[in-house]
């Protein structure tokens, strides 16, 4: 605590101190005999140059260093600390630090009660190369078991400083840093006052050797996990380990073997539910973060961590009321039912005088509440809108955000909300997140379209934001004229015209032009025309240019004209951006000889570009005041997430197949499956495979790692057949040239279509890798000569129907299930699925079984018991594949589902429904 | 009493006309370095002692002059910094393995190189032929001789033979180091 206190007063209190004045006083350092005093007070300037930030030039510091080196071995032992002090920091930018290994290495070692005796290990793991590290093997080790906490913390760290230089020599003090761990030791009993010369370590009781011992081991143990599971086992037995921060050690330890093997989850889990009971609080806080944070975790497996963080929510101090919460807040983006029961205590925070507490708290309820609590949360935190910085009230706005995407029938109030907030006073960050909360009520949930418009169209009558003023311009040209009364919007558009900038006037003269192309009503069309034509006699260039273009476009009618006005579909963007990036910054010169080709980037449909938009923003629940992650990361994987991580992989995939000459006739991927593994993880070669649909070819990608140490596998191949070869005719095999130990290959083997571009072929493929295995000789590291030729079989696969089916978004479900029963057919199934436990379970099972987008709001279930998922599609040839799914839970049978699904094109339906039974 | 006297009198000596010296020793790996200071500061010769990394600092006590004794490591690559230490110090002290036949060009070589520096005009050198008591040595003369001292200019130049492990000839050197003491 006093440490900080004292940085604080350094800016202040200190005089202002130069880096070449301090280098020029450094001659002080020469003159004999040395004055201790002076040199500390030297020694010291030199010190808060480094620690604030300043650097000396290589060629300074080896000066300095060289000077302060005369200072060794003076009998001042305060002297001789701050010259190990200032060497360590030196020792990074002076050259030939080397020099002094042997002069420190004396102190470490000299009189046991030394006070500089810390100060000189500490330096010497800084100084020292690899070549030397072994002869200071014993000075580290007695100093490691060493009865004195502050010597012993002093080795440890250095030991794990040392470690990745010397990993062999450090390896071998394994037994004296188990010691240091084990011994619960104090120093407090052998000097009672007698020898309290300055030259003498002071008494130290801390236990924070154990957290460095435990540090230090898990480095030496870390690729022996049997090691790490005893470790773990022994001192986390209670009463073995006295400091805390120790402990919280051991539990991400903990946590980190649960995750790893499956084996270890359950007695992990004991040991972390025991640590929940430490009587640290550091330790419950991370014990409870483990838990949340385990993948599967159960929900009687949490309650037990909620239980404890509740009772930290009453607490009187907001730092464990705030940790408490922000566990809570991450629990309940993905268990939100579990953290219902502390909802009491959790609103008790929402008037928190520290609206860090506040906003977590609002957050969190907005993602436990069921539908019913919205409207009254929605009250409350309107009452304290107006208190808070913009920064959180975007994080609010975000969490409303969310919110209305998940329950689309409470719009109303939301929208009530956000129209309330927009009005308010805030910065350009805060109204940006409100309109784009508003965008997105616009664009997926259509029952509120009309009313969020009025809203902005209110809004841009008075704004000062340029930028907004344009996206929303945009947004009415794009959406007004679909509506019921589009003159309504023109009249705010032209007002826009008449009082604005020149770069809003030209986005509003854009959005004007959308209303009079391809209209059909003359009237309106007319009025378009007069009020265009009057901005032509606009001062802007741009303006007027716009308003030409589209006078013109809004005169000969065609349908090239509606197309470039009402363009639908878009470019996929994130590809494109990508396809750019790479343009630009190609290292061969030759590429530039041709322009970017714009033609290459696919093409999307503004819907599909909406239901990629919609999971992602419903996926990023957390608000922007994320907490900062300290533990092993690693995501709950939920449905959502891997669809959101599912462009990005396509796109992936397609240009490693881009890439591949014998793949590039083939044309575009169509759809890519997700990968299906086709082994267990632990076996000697790991198989997975994804299927990858072309226009007329199928092609499947085989991932192949080969575990087994010391082997290579060359010219390996993967014959599979199909159960039905009259469909799926096998073209060729790309294998993989050689796989080393832990280096994955891909082998690719294509299949023609033999009925043609329209046909589905479904099928069951069995695999058996083919490949020659060779030894590598362990005195060269080269491979053997000869090799034998090796099968290994694994398991089979399905092409089904979902593999041909990608998800696609629309707003009205109920008017394309109509359109769809209209022209194409019908399937129905009825399923019991016992091995479900919940409808979430099935709901999510579904979706992904079926590759399907959740539409309306249904990929969350309300009811516990019966639920209706509405789910649409589109095939990879273009044909909508709509599917509604009746679901009923049951304790005793599970879910029964009932599958109904349309298609637009003949066959899919019953194909899609196939791939689930 | 006599005792008395002489430790009040060392005492009042050290306190009021204490002066401190600096002495470099230097010379090629494996010549006996830090064995003559360990000797000389009073302690046991050790026959299996490690290569210094880097330099060992003592301090000797004779009367009222403390001598600063820098044993610098005598492998290659710590032999770029001799000059740093040898600046502005009392004297340098070069010692040599006369045992050791096959060293002495690279020795000399060493010598003569850290003489030229300009930056180490004056400082007068003493070298020191060690491991006199062993069988197959050089006599002080044929050291001269070997190490080219004669051509060594612009300083005071002595050589004399010793036996750190016996402990011959030590008090010479401490005798002629001391001259220095007052400058």
């Amino acid at each position: 605590m006093s440490y900080g206190k004292k940085d604080e007063d350094a800016d202040t209190g200190l005089v202002k101190i130069d880096r070449t004045q301090v280098f020029q006083e450094a001659r002080l350092f020469n003159t004999s005999p040395i004055q201790p005093r002076r040199c500390r007070i030297l020694l010291t300037k030199i010190g808060l140059l480094l620690y604030t930030g300043e650097k000396f030039p290589s060629t300074e510091a080896t000066t300095l260093f060289f000077g302060i080196s005369k200072l060794f071995q003076n009998k001042d032992a305060s002297l001789r600390q701050m010259v190990h002090l200032i060497i360590k920091e030196l020792a990074s930018s002076a050259d030939d630090i080397i020099m002094v290994t042997s002069t420190i290495m004396k102190d470490t070692g000299g009189s046991t009660d030394a006070i500089y005796r810390p100060n000189a290990i500490r330096a010497l793991c800084r100084i020292i190369d690899a070549t030397t590290v072994q002869s200071i093997e014993r000075v580290l080790k007695t100093a490691i078991v060493d009865k004195n906490p502050t010597v012993s913390s002093a080795a440890l760290v250095s030991s794990y400083h040392l470690l990745p230089i010397a990993r062999e020599v450090v390896k071998r003090w394994q037994s004296e840093t188990q010691e240091a761990a084990a011994s619960t030791k104090s120093s407090g009993g052998f000097s009672l006052g007698f020898s309290s010369s300055s030259a003498n370590l002071p008494v130290n009781n801390s236990t924070m050797t154990q957290y460095h011992a435990i540090g230090l081991l898990y480095q030496m143990r870390m690729h022996d996990r049997m090691a790490l599971v005893k470790m773990v086992q022994q001192f986390g037995a209670a009463g073995a380990m006295k400091n805390p921060a120790a402990i919280v050690m051991l539990v991400r330890l903990a946590a980190q073997l649960a995750e790893e093997d499956a084996q270890l989850r359950r007695p992990m889990m004991q040991l972390l539910d025991g640590w929940l009971r430490h009587k640290s609080e550091m330790v419950n806080f991370e014990a409870a973060k483990a838990i949340c944070d385990m993948r599967d975790v159960t929900d009687a497996e949490v309650s037990q961590a909620v239980h404890v963080l509740q009772l930290f929510l009453t607490s009187p101090r907001a730092v464990t009321k705030f940790a408490a919460l922000r566990i809570l807040h991450n629990i309940a983006s993905f268990k939100p039912h579990v953290v219902n029961v502390c909802n009491p205590d959790i609103e008790l925070l929402i008037s928190n005088s520290n609206r860090s507490i506040a906003t977590f708290a609002i957050t969190t309820l907005l993602k436990t509440g069921n539908e019913a609590s919205v409207d009254r949360l929605m009250k409350q935190i309107s009452g304290f809108m107006s208190e808070i910085t913009d920064e959180f009230k975007i994080t609010i706005v975000e969490a409303i955000r969310t919110l209305c995407l998940k329950f689309p029938s409470k719009q109303a109030g939301m929208l009530q909300f956000l129209s309330t907030v927009l009005r308010d006073e805030g910065g350009y960050e805060f109204k940006r997140a409100v309109v784009e909360s508003l965008f997105d009520l616009i664009k997926f949930v259509p029952d509120s379209k009309e009313e969020a418009l009025a809203h902005l169209c209110e809004f841009i009558e008075d704004c000062e934001f340029t930028k907004l003023g344009v996206r929303i311009l945009h947004l009415l040209g794009v959406e007004g004229p679909k509506t019921s009364q589009p003159t309504k919007y023109i009249r705010y558009i032209y007002n826009r015209v008449v009082l604005e900038n020149a770069t809003v006037r030209a986005a509003a003269v854009t959005a004007l032009a959308k209303f009079g192309v391809g209209q059909k009503d003359p009237e309106l069309k007319r009025s378009v025309d007069v009020l265009l034509t009057r901005c032509l006699d606009d001062v802007d260039d741009e303006v007027r240019d716009r308003a030409a273009l589209n006078l013109s476009l809004m005169h000969d009618e065609d349908e090239l004209a509606t197309r470039f006005v009402k363009n639908d579909s878009m470019f996929s963007l994130p590809y494109f951006e990508h396809q750019l990036v790479m343009y630009v910054t190609s290292d061969d010169k030759s590429v530039f000889d041709e322009a970017f080709d714009i033609s290459k980037i696919p093409i999307v449909t503004r819907e599909q570009a909406d239901a990629e938009d919609r999971t992602k923003k419903l996926t990023a629940t957390t608000p922007s005041l994320k907490p900062p992650k300290t533990g092993p990361t690693k995501a709950a994987p939920s449905a959502a997430d891997a669809a959101a991580s599912a462009t990005a992989t396509a796109q992936k995939y397609a240009q490693e197949l881009l890439s591949i000459p014998e793949l590039k006739e083939f044309g575009a991927v169509l759809k890519s499956s997700p990968v299906v593994g086709l082994t267990e993880a632990e076996t000697e070669y790991v198989v997975s495979v994804v299927k990858h649909i072309f226009k007329e070819h199928i092609v499947l990608q085989y991932e192949v790692k080969n575990t087994l140490p010391d082997t290579v596998l060359e010219n390996v191949s993967v014959v599979a057949t199909p159960s039905d070869e009259e469909e799926l005719q096998e073209l060729f095999i790309i294998q993989a040239e050689k796989l080393a130990t832990d280096e994955p290959g891909k082998i690719y083997v294509a299949f023609q279509k033999v009925n043609g571009e329209g046909s589905l072929p479904i099928s069951t493929f069995s695999n058996v890798l083919k490949f020659t295995s060779k030894e590598i000789d362990p005195t060269t590291g080269e491979p053997e000569e000869s090799g034998y030729d090796d099968e290994y079989e694994v398991s089979e696969f399905d092409l089904a129907g979902a593999d041909y089916v990608v998800p696609a978004f629309a707003s009205n479900f109920a008017h394309i299930w109509e359109q769809v029963g209209a022209q194409g057919e019908e399937a129905e199934e009825t399923l019991q699925l016992s091995g479900m436990k919940s409808i979430e379970d099935a709901t999510e099972q579904l979706t992904k079984a079926l590759s399907l987008q959740p539409l309306e709001g249904t990929d969350v279930p309300v009811n516990q018991t019966t639920h209706t998922l509405k789910l649409l599609g589109k095939t990879v040839g273009g044909g909508r594949v709509v599917a509604n799914v009746r679901m009923a839970y049951s304790s005793k049978t599970g879910v029964t589902t009932k599958i109904t699904v349309r298609s637009e094109e003949e066959g899919v339906a019953a194909l899609v429904i196939g791939s689930v039974a | 009493m006599a005792g008395l006297f002489k430790r009040v009198y060392d005492w009042l000596l050290r306190t009021f006309w204490a002066t401190e010296m600096d002495v470099t020793m230097i010379g090629l790996q494996n010549a006996g370095k830090t064995s003559l200071l360990r000797v000389l500061s009073g302690g046991e010769f050790a026959i299996d002692s490690i290569p210094t990394v880097g330099f060992n600092m003592k301090r000797l006590q004779r009367g009222h002059v403390t001598l600063k004794c820098w044993d610098l490591g005598g492998q290659p690559r710590f032999r770029p910094m001799w000059e740093r230490y040898c600046r502005n110090v009392n004297a340098i002290v070069f010692i040599v393995d006369i045992a050791d036949v096959d060293a002495l060009p690279m020795a000399r070589e060493e010598l003569h190189s850290l003489m030229n520096q300009p930056s180490l005009d004056g400082i007068p050198l003493l070298v020191l032929g060690n491991k006199s008591d062993l069988v197959n040595k050089l006599t002080v003369d044929e050291l001269i001789d070997a190490m080219d001292l004669k051509n060594i200019a612009h300083r005071e130049v002595s050589c004399y033979g010793i036996s750190a492990k016996e402990e011959t000839n030590l008090e010479a050197v401490l005798q002629w180091l001391m001259k220095f003491a007052n400058r």
